[in-house]
């Protein structure tokens, strides 16, 4: 395996075992199944319909609460506690400790959400459930937590403070949040220039089953900025 | 081994480190004496290539340190306070800093159970590093650093915080490192560099004072001879022979008329002229007696108060 691979691994290990021997990871789980647990069940029985998209709607905002607290102490704690200057000077490039953060994130978010697989499985035999439908919202929810990872992982950069990093990146999924709803209120020019800006569109625009390259690039496009940026950040001392 | 020159750093405009050009070779154990703010740390954070240096140029194990990875690889580097992976056990945090540096699978238990009985770590591999003390801690730091058997060390105050017993122990542990390796620590506690390095060099603001053996510093700053004399007699007619001996020799006398003791300071430039001996033959002489007499030594602390004016 290439060196730099190995390191990754070996970076995304460390936080898996942090997550694993600390409650942190747990209360994270408990907490998320609880609350989308909540969602899931009143939806159903409000609606009696075996269909999943007004808890993949509620999704998104949740995300937007749970993702920036498993992110604020990826690399705020580490800068915080000076065990980044450890990380910094070991044999490892600033893109391999940002890749095997983010893919430590990565797994933990998927992890959470292949919790919830537990939703459909329980809609698929209790009726009849659009199984291709449901594929499609949870890729797009996928990418949309990949997305929103970066962004926090980004707002962990900026600060040693973990509190600090968890409003910072709510605050900015917030605002992207606050974007898609805002469109009705721009001229019709700008609304389709939002809408291809706006995460949460091409989420629900997923939703409704339908996997376009345009809507999946969205994504890839904006974790790959938001890695950068953190790429950036982390740099950036070697600049000054 | 490590060979600097004109290194210096820059933090906004004002200088942290300026045109600092030093050596150490292999089989050394060079230390970096300075008070706080000096600029200890930002030199050994430009030598492990955490902090680019704004001008001057590094060779570090025949390497320049632009080659970033290869240098690191062949530094282990302890950073102030040893920080490390609160959460993780010590075998879990020396396992992932292993991994980091490419130690592979294979031999990376053997070489964390080495550097633990090396470090005194034994008995303490599964317990979690935020349930040790200071001490410890300082040791899992140490073995981190140690971990991939570098050829340069880099240790930033690395008895910080223990006790008196520990820090003989760790002291012991790198003068035997700088038997093999390159060693550059720092230090703001003239009695480590004094007991542990070969040679020394004192920096202040961000600039180098001197460099040299421990000797070679005292050398520096000597003041020449200086004997304490405390007796009982006749001082004056004592004094009054030793000037008749050495011309130059100053003396300060002050009378106790207490208990009829005087005390004598005699100063001389010449550090080789047998001062003590005429003193003790004129007392004698004299039909005094002498209750003490001293040589007074230059110390490390009056060499960094010669040099930079004020005490460390």
């Amino acid at each position: 395996m290439n060196i730099s691979c190995f390191q990754m691994m070996s970076l995304c290990r460390k936080e898996w075992r942090i997550v694993m021997d600390t409650p942190l990871g747990y209360v994270m789980a408990i907490a998320f199944l609880m609350v989308s647990g909540f969602f899931f069940e009143s939806n159903l029985f409000l609606i009696g319909q075996a269909d999943m998209r007004a808890w993949f709607s509620i999704l998104s905002l949740l995300l937007m609460f749970f993702i920036p607290a498993m992110a604020m102490r990826m690399l705020a704690d580490e800068k915080r506690s000076g065990t980044f200057e450890l990380l910094a000077t070991m044999p490892v490039t600033t893109i391999s400790i940002v890749l095997g953060k983010y893919f430590a994130l990565w797994v933990q978010v998927l992890a959470l959400l292949a919790l919830t697989l537990l939703y459909p499985l329980t809609l698929s035999w209790l009726g009849d459930l659009d199984l291709g439908q449901v594929s499609a919202s949870y890729l797009a929810a996928i990418l949309l937590a990949s997305s929103y990872a970066a962004v926090c992982l980004y707002a962990s950069a900026i600060t040693r403070y973990e509190v600090v990093a968890y409003v910072l990146g709510f605050v900015m999924i917030l605002l992207l949040f606050l974007l898609s709803k805002a469109i009705p209120t721009f001229s019709p020019a700008v609304q389709d220039w939002l809408v291809l800006l706006s995460p949460v569109s091409h989420y629900e625009s997923m939703l409704r089953g339908l996997i376009r390259l345009s809507d999946v690039m969205f994504f890839v496009v904006m974790t790959g900025i938001f890695l950068t940026l953190t790429w950036f950040e982390l740099e950036r001392r070697r600049w000054r | 081994m490590i060979q600097a020159d004109k290194l210096s750093r820059l933090y906004g405009d004002k200088y942290a480190v300026r045109d600092l050009s030093f050596h150490v070779r292999r089989g050394e154990v060079m230390g970096l004496l300075g008070p706080n703010g000096a600029g200890k740390s930002t030199t050994m954070k430009m030598l492990t290539c955490f902090l680019p240096p704004s001008s001057g140029s590094v060779v570090l194990a025949g390497l320049p340190l632009h080659d970033d990875l290869e240098v690191r690889r062949r530094v282990g580097y302890l950073p102030e306070h040893a920080p490390s992976y609160i959460d993780l056990n010590v075998e879990a945090h020396l396992s992932f800093v292993g991994r980091m540096h490419g130690i592979p699978t294979a031999t990376l238990s053997d070489r964390i159970r080495e550097m633990s009985t090396l470090c005194g770590l034994e008995g303490r591999l599964h317990q979690r590093i935020d349930e040790l003390s200071k001490g410890y801690r300082q040791r899992v730091g140490l073995a981190s650093s140690m971990l991939h058997d570098p050829e340069c060390l880099i240790l930033d105050e690395p008895t910080t915080g223990l006790d008196p017993n520990q820090m003989v122990e760790i002291r012991q542990l790198i003068r035997r490192l700088g038997e093999k390796k390159t060693v550059l620590l720092s230090s703001h506690v003239l009695s480590e560099v004094d007991a542990v390095c070969d040679r020394m060099m004192i920096i202040d603001d961000g600039v180098l004072g001197a460099m040299g053996t421990r000797d070679e510093l005292i050398g520096l700053t000597s003041a020449g001879l200086v004997l304490h004399v405390c007796m009982r007699g006749n001082a004056t007619a004592v004094v009054a022979r030793i000037r008749e001996q050495y011309k130059d020799c100053t003396v300060d006398m002050s009378d106790s008329t207490d208990n009829g003791l005087s005390e004598l300071v005699f100063r001389h430039a010449d550090m080789n002229i047998p001062l003590a001996e005429s003193v003790f033959s004129a007392v004698v002489a004299e039909a005094g007696v002498i209750l003490d007499m001293h040589m007074q030594e230059t110390s490390l602390e009056d060499v960094f108060h010669h040099l930079t004016g004020r005490p460390l």
